[in-house]
């Protein structure tokens, strides 16, 4: 009886992805375009925000804390609504791709400045007293010893905050940037098959985010210091 | 000195619109605290097949977008089956919940595995049971642990009542939304102006003041207390 009922609703699956399949894959490259750009923006802003805090430049380094209080302390949603229908009361419109790459970068920026930090401050001092003896300087420094060493005490908490990011690129339904939640939302509306479409989001959702943070443990063993692989 | 239009906004704004932020992250919090709190007690025993479906829980509800997890509450359990229909407000409270209650869970096993195994032993020795030794022993010292976390999480389901506007549940977010689209209207009903700029500010700043001085507390007692 209930094997019967899951191998009726396990066709019932596979013909509604096979049916919607080019929609569904539009709406998830478009998930994954964003978020691509959204990764590798955060990664930027995070490490040049991050050494600023870390090495306590001035005027970047008060800058970058108030960035980053003012983007983790307000929802990524009003952020986004702000962006999008905000800023065009004052002549800046933007459209729905821009806000939805934008919106994800700023926010994951603030994020990852906060990850950069912290690793690059766990450095310990010596380390760095160590490579200013070997005669390099202040830059030279950074990029041998406090980037290769911090970056990897980051990296867990960095990819952690690419997850969000993806995450959070569902939330461009709110400005209807057809990303794969929008597009499922859309296929709902006309098909009415709405235990199919949002089990199709769902898994679709996890086998995403699972494989990123399978890849986190993957790349912690590989990236690991050498004083803490077993 | 402010124009004209501002009072009634901010007052709905601050009247429905807050209040039902409120209300949603209040019910949120403590459905969160208890549901991952015992999730996260029963995940430190070492029964396989309940370990592996509490580690299911966490990772499915951690690993949605919330805004998928409300979206299921709110329009697929209803197609599923008619008793399961919630009205907005309920269904973004239970999909936080889900959320939340992982993110709980996560912490607790963590912060009871701290407490040490001689903290167990003499509890037993002083005739507890699991259940009596867990609420009167460990979990008291683990709370010590837990709030940080706890505090850090109720900044992120404040922020994260703001999703609740995607269906429609009146909170401040949805509020503003609304204020900003009936001054677009034509007299008497609005103005026929365009204010959102200055309303979406005005819920950031709404929404910072209330969170940032919740992460500098967290903040503090992650140093204090660890």
């Amino acid at each position: 009886m209930i094997f019967a009922l899951v191998a009726t609703f396990l066709s019932d699956l596979s013909s509604f992805v096979s049916d919607n399949f080019d929609g569904l894959l539009d709406g998830l490259r478009r998930t994954l375009v964003v978020s691509a750009i959204a990764i590798a923006g955060s990664f930027f802003i995070g490490l040049i925000l991050g050494a600023a805090r870390a090495h306590r430049i001035p005027v970047l380094n008060q800058l970058a804390a108030m960035y980053v209080e003012v983007i983790r302390n307000t929802p990524i949603l009003v952020q986004i609504f702000f962006l999008y229908f905000g800023l065009p009361q004052v002549g800046l419109r933007l459209d729905a791709f821009t806000v939805a790459w934008l919106a994800v970068t700023i926010w994951g920026g603030a994020f990852n400045t906060e990850n950069f930090r912290a690793g690059f401050e766990a450095v310990p001092s010596r380390y760095r007293e160590a490579g200013f003896a070997l005669g390099f300087g202040r830059m030279a420094t950074f990029l041998n010893v406090t980037l290769p060493i911090g970056g990897r005490i980051a990296l867990p908490s960095s990819i952690n905050t690419y997850i969000s990011v993806l995450k959070n690129t569902s939330l461009m339904y709110v400005i209807a940037y057809p990303e794969l939640t929008t597009t499922a939302l859309q296929i709902q509306a006309l098909t009415l098959e709405t235990v199919e479409t949002f089990t199709v989001l769902a898994v679709t959702y996890l086998v995403l985010v699972w494989t990123m943070s399978a890849l986190i443990r993957l790349l912690e063993s590989r990236l690991a210091l050498p004083e803490e692989r077993s | 000195m402010l124009p004209d239009w501002v009072e009634p906004v901010a007052r709905y704004m601050l009247e429905e619109g807050l209040v039902g932020t409120l209300k949603i992250a209040a019910i949120a919090l403590a459905g969160s605290v208890l549901v991952g709190i015992t999730l996260g007690t029963l995940l430190t025993i070492k029964f396989l097949p309940l370990r592996s479906l509490i580690r299911l829980y966490i990772e499915v509800w951690r690993g949605l977008p919330i805004l998928v997890t409300i979206f299921i509450i709110f329009f697929m359990l209803p197609a599923v089956s008619r008793q399961l229909e919630f009205d907005a407000l309920t269904a973004a409270a239970i999909g936080l919940i889900l959320w939340g209650s992982a993110q709980v869970a996560e912490a607790t096993r963590g912060a009871v595995q701290s407490i040490p195994r001689e903290q167990h032993e003499a509890a037993s020795a002083l005739g507890f049971g699991w259940i009596g030794r867990h609420s009167f022993v460990i979990m008291p010292q683990a709370l010590r642990r837990l709030l940080p976390p706890l505090v850090s999480l109720l900044v992120n389901i404040i922020q994260n009542t703001t999703i609740a506007q995607v269906i429609g549940a009146t909170e401040l977010l949805e509020a503003g939304e609304r204020q900003s689209e009936r001054l677009v209207a034509p007299e008497p009903i609005g103005l026929g102006e365009i204010h959102a700029f200055e309303i979406y500010a005005g819920v950031m700043a709404i929404f910072f003041l209330i969170s940032f001085p919740l992460t500098r507390l967290a903040a503090f007692l992650e140093k204090r207390l660890v």
